[in-house]
Formats: structure tokens, sequence, C-alpha cells
């Protein structure tokens, strides 16, 4: 941001280069969570699918599933987890096909289970 | 990307429109019917593209980024990307909201009076499904009513995601997304116990 500012005081321009070149402000958009899935376990998992307002993450056995689409950035599993998530910086998110959105994410296997 | 008319939308009723996640089509042959349309979009487009936007119920966060393209900071006119308000002059149309019921027909005239091809772009988590469960009152997804050629996600998404879908509809920037896990492989901090 500071360095578009200064670009537009020096040079009068303020339009961004996207998508020729990455834009400065892109850096401080909320992004969906990356998570960190040797970390997380069933337990964990379900508080995270709890805490997500927008229905945007599941549990399948041993995966979590996680909706891109319909995340909002709201940060609310991060807050939960903090250790585990983190901002994926990812903002270019459009796809051609829905089913792309939709990630699987392995969780920690369960000791003493089969 | 099709051309006739759609079929009547269904009336309010809340079994009707179960739609399980799964159901979202096998992405092999759909990424082949995209490819197609992508050629198809960049041979007949060319360079410029006329928007109309459909607001089925957002809270109108994403009208304001959608706003924020003319702005000069995003400028979307150098790109070749203009807004229209006549659906008869618009290539593309970007749905913002989780399709209220009480919208199915202004969405399907909408739809009807665009010339062929056209292109359909679900804007924000609403539209694509996230935030609203299928109610009697909304569809929850935009794709449920209109066959929808590129998701865009975000609550908003920003002008530059914008962008990018845009640009992905017209195939000049290739998507990031199949690519991406969003799983990492290390915890960054301690271990959860």
């Amino acid at each position: 941001m500071t360095v578009w500012f200064l670009r537009g005081l020096r040079r009068g321009v303020v339009t961004t280069r996207y998508p020729a070149r990455p834009d400065s402000s892109a850096a401080d958009l909320p992004t969906p969570p990356v998570f960190a899935a040797r970390a997380i376990g069933r337990a964990l998992a379900d508080r995270l699918v709890e805490v997500c307002p927008s229905q945007a993450l599941d549990r399948e056995d041993d995966e979590l599933v996680f909706d891109v689409g319909a995340c909002t950035a709201c940060g609310r599993c991060r807050e939960a987890a903090s250790w585990a998530v983190q901002p994926s910086g990812v903002f270019e998110l459009a796809v051609t096909s829905r089913a792309h959105l939709v990630k699987r994410i392995p969780l920690k296997p369960e000791r003493g289970r089969t | 990307m099709s051309q006739g008319e759609l079929p009547i939308p269904s009336q309010p009723n809340v079994q009707q429109t179960p739609a399980p996640q799964g159901e979202r089509g096998d992405p092999a042959t759909e990424d082949q019917a995209a490819a197609a349309l992508r050629q198809r979009i960049a041979s007949q487009f060319g360079r410029s593209l006329h928007i109309r936007t459909l607001d089925t119920g957002s809270c109108a966060a994403c009208e304001q980024e959608i706003r924020l393209l003319a702005a000069p900071h995003y400028d979307l006119h150098r790109l070749g990307f203009f807004f229209t308000p006549a659906p008869r002059h618009a290539d593309l149309l970007m749905v913002t909201g989780p399709m209220i019921r009480a919208f199915d027909i202004a969405a399907r005239k909408t739809y009807d009076a665009m010339p062929g091809p056209k292109v359909v772009v679900a804007t924000g988590a609403c539209a694509l499904g996230g935030v609203y469960p299928a109610d009697a009152f909304v569809h929850g997804a935009v794709d449920r009513i209109l066959p929808v050629d590129v998701w865009i996600p975000g609550c908003p998404p920003s002008p530059l995601a914008l962008l990018h879908g845009l640009l992905v509809a017209v195939d000049r920037l290739a998507e990031k997304v199949p690519e991406l896990s969003f799983a990492s492989d290390s915890a960054s901090g301690k271990e959860s116990g």
C-alpha cells in the first residue's frame, strides 16, 4: 500500500499493474487458511468444523473437507488453533469447476485405532 | 454458456432442492468442457466484454467491490471490460448473493435476455453456496438456478480477486486453485497435544 501511495505521488499514476505485475496491496487481503495436516487430530478437526460460521469445513473420517468456495476468510479457525492454521496468502481463487474448490486435507493418524 | 431458454425454476419447496455436496459433477469431463468453452470465449469475445451485475440478495459487500473495479486504482476498462445496465448488451453476468427464491423470475429473464454466447460468473461466498443453506427463502447457490461458468470465492472477493476471475473467464489468466492443496506439511509452532 505504501509503495502504491509513493508511486502515485511521484508519477501521478495510481492504477495497479495487475495482472502484468503483482499488486502491492494484495498482501493485506484476508485469504483462506492453510491447515497443517499432521498437527490436526480428529478432536481438533471437529472443533474447527464447529467454529466455522459458513459450513466451509467438514470432517469425513480421517479427512478434513475444506470448501474454499464457502470460506469467508473470517479467521475463526485460526483463532481456535493458531499453531495449525495459517493464512494462505492466495487471493486468486477463481475456478471454472466448482469441484476444484473442495479440498481434502488428511488428518493426524489416531493412535490406538486401526 | 448455453443458449436456449432455461427451465422454469422449481416452486418454493425445500424438498426439491437438496443438492448434496457430491453432486457437483465429474472434474475430468468438466475440465474438457471448460477448455472448449474458454477457447470459444477467447475467439468470440476478443478484447471487449460487457458485464451485467445481478444482485440476488447479497449484503452489497460484493457490489461495493465490483464498483471499485471501475475506480482509478483497478481501472478494469484498461483490460477491455465494461459494465452495462442492459442484459441485452451483456456478454457476462456477474451474480452475487445466495439466490433468493423471490428472484427466480427476474434471474431467468435476465439470463434469457442476454445474447449467446454468454458467461455466468458466481461471485462471493453466498453465490457459491457457503453462507446460506437452501431453505424456504433461498436456493443457497447460484448454480442451482443458472449454469455457472466461473466461480469467484471470497467474502467479499477483493477487486483483485474479481479481476482474476474475469480474466480467467476470458482465458487470459490461468486458474491457481486446482494445484493448491490448502494443507501444509508442518505445524508452524508447537504441536497440539
